[in-house]
């Protein structure tokens, strides 16, 4: 397997994780600070994670025009702070990960393998799409970690 | 995890120059999540490292930190140096599988050799992937995985258990950040 595939291949296994440890469970479960003192909910993480999907893959890599997600004004606890046991709030999170996903995927999909070495300049700092792939698979095995936990103080359920 | 642990120019992990290829940029990462984790037990005596901070979990500090000294000696010693006779590390025991995390008492003894443990496997593991070709196939349960394949694996379970590191480490002191 090529750098780029043993990379996308991680990535594909570590959302399935995400999405096994939020399987389940209700808005109520989703939303709840489990492991206080951290703010931290599986919402919330499901949230953060579409927006950081968002700002590596569709703002960095792809360069669209468009504003971050779940951070309004550049709030940055509004991704964890917001996100309330609410079925609407929950169904659009979801759908907003996945959504978020396939765009990501799109990009994965027209990356040359051979350049990952490319060096893209956004006004806020410099760096390779190598870095780019590997911020984001290390974003959510860190994030899989809270979750780990997270899960196990709801309902006690553990595992991969 | 916005909070700061430490000011930013004090850091240690972070390199002055970002590093350019392949393996340059997963060893840096590799070396960002073990000082990490050491950051997350800085500070702390034995009773908080062996503290099973986030019940119902069985996970502490110091079990994480032996899980993974047995982690690195694991896949460097057993797997890409083709040892798989060598015994686990911290999981020595007939009838406990969890031993690395479940022998993980308060004990300062037991602290200073999880320490020194990990200390030389991380080591030995950093010297062994500086110089391995990362096209290289091993044999791994009947299958054939590239030396690239263990090398991102790494670092993602060293993250994922920089995930339990920070939570473990909130519920002990309150301490968020990096």
């Amino acid at each position: 397997m090529s750098e780029l595939e043993t990379l996308r291949r991680w990535l594909g296994d570590l959302r399935d994780t995400v999405e096994r440890k939020a399987e389940g469970l209700s808005p109520e479960q989703l939303a709840t600070r489990s492991v206080p003192p951290s703010d931290l909910s599986v919402l919330g993480l499901v949230r953060h994670l579409a927006q950081m999907e968002h700002y590596w893959f569709v703002l960095t890599l792809a360069r669209a025009e468009e504003p971050q997600l779940y951070m309004p004004d550049g709030d940055w606890d509004a991704q964890f702070r917001d996100a309330v046991a609410d079925e609407a709030v929950v169904a659009d999170a979801f759908d907003t990960w996945r959504s978020v996903r396939a765009r990501a995927d799109a990009v994965m999909d027209g990356l040359d393998p051979a350049a990952l070495e490319f060096v893209w300049d956004p006004d806020d700092r410099i760096g390779s799409v190598r870095d780019a792939l590997i911020q984001v698979l290390y974003e959510y095995s860190r994030h899989s970690g809270h979750l780990d936990l997270l899960r196990e103080a709801i309902d006690g359920q553990t595992g991969e | 995890m916005s909070d700061m642990w430490l000011p930013t120019a004090e850091d240690p992990r972070l390199d002055p120059v970002p590093p350019r290829g392949e393996r340059a940029v997963v060893l840096q990462y590799l070396r960002f999540y073990r000082s990490t984790l050491e950051l997350k037990c800085q500070g702390l005596d034995a009773e908080q490292l062996a503290r099973r901070s986030v019940p119902p979990s069985s996970m502490s500090l110091l079990g994480l930190l032996r899980h993974l000294a047995g982690v690195e000696h694991s896949w460097n010693k057993r797997v890409l140096q083709g040892n798989m006779e060598l015994t686990r590390l911290h999981r020595d025991h007939p009838d406990d599988r969890d031993w690395d995390f479940n022998g993980a008492i308060e004990d300062d003894e037991v602290v200073e050799q999880a320490w020194s443990s990990w200390r030389q496997e991380v080591a030995d593991a950093e010297a062994w992937l500086e110089q391995d070709d990362f096209d290289r196939l091993v044999p791994l349960e009947g299958d054939q995985i590239e030396v690239r394949d263990i090398a991102v694996h790494l670092v993602e379970e060293y993250a994922r258990h920089c995930g339990h590191a920070d939570l473990l480490r909130e519920c002990i002191d309150g301490r968020t950040g990096q």
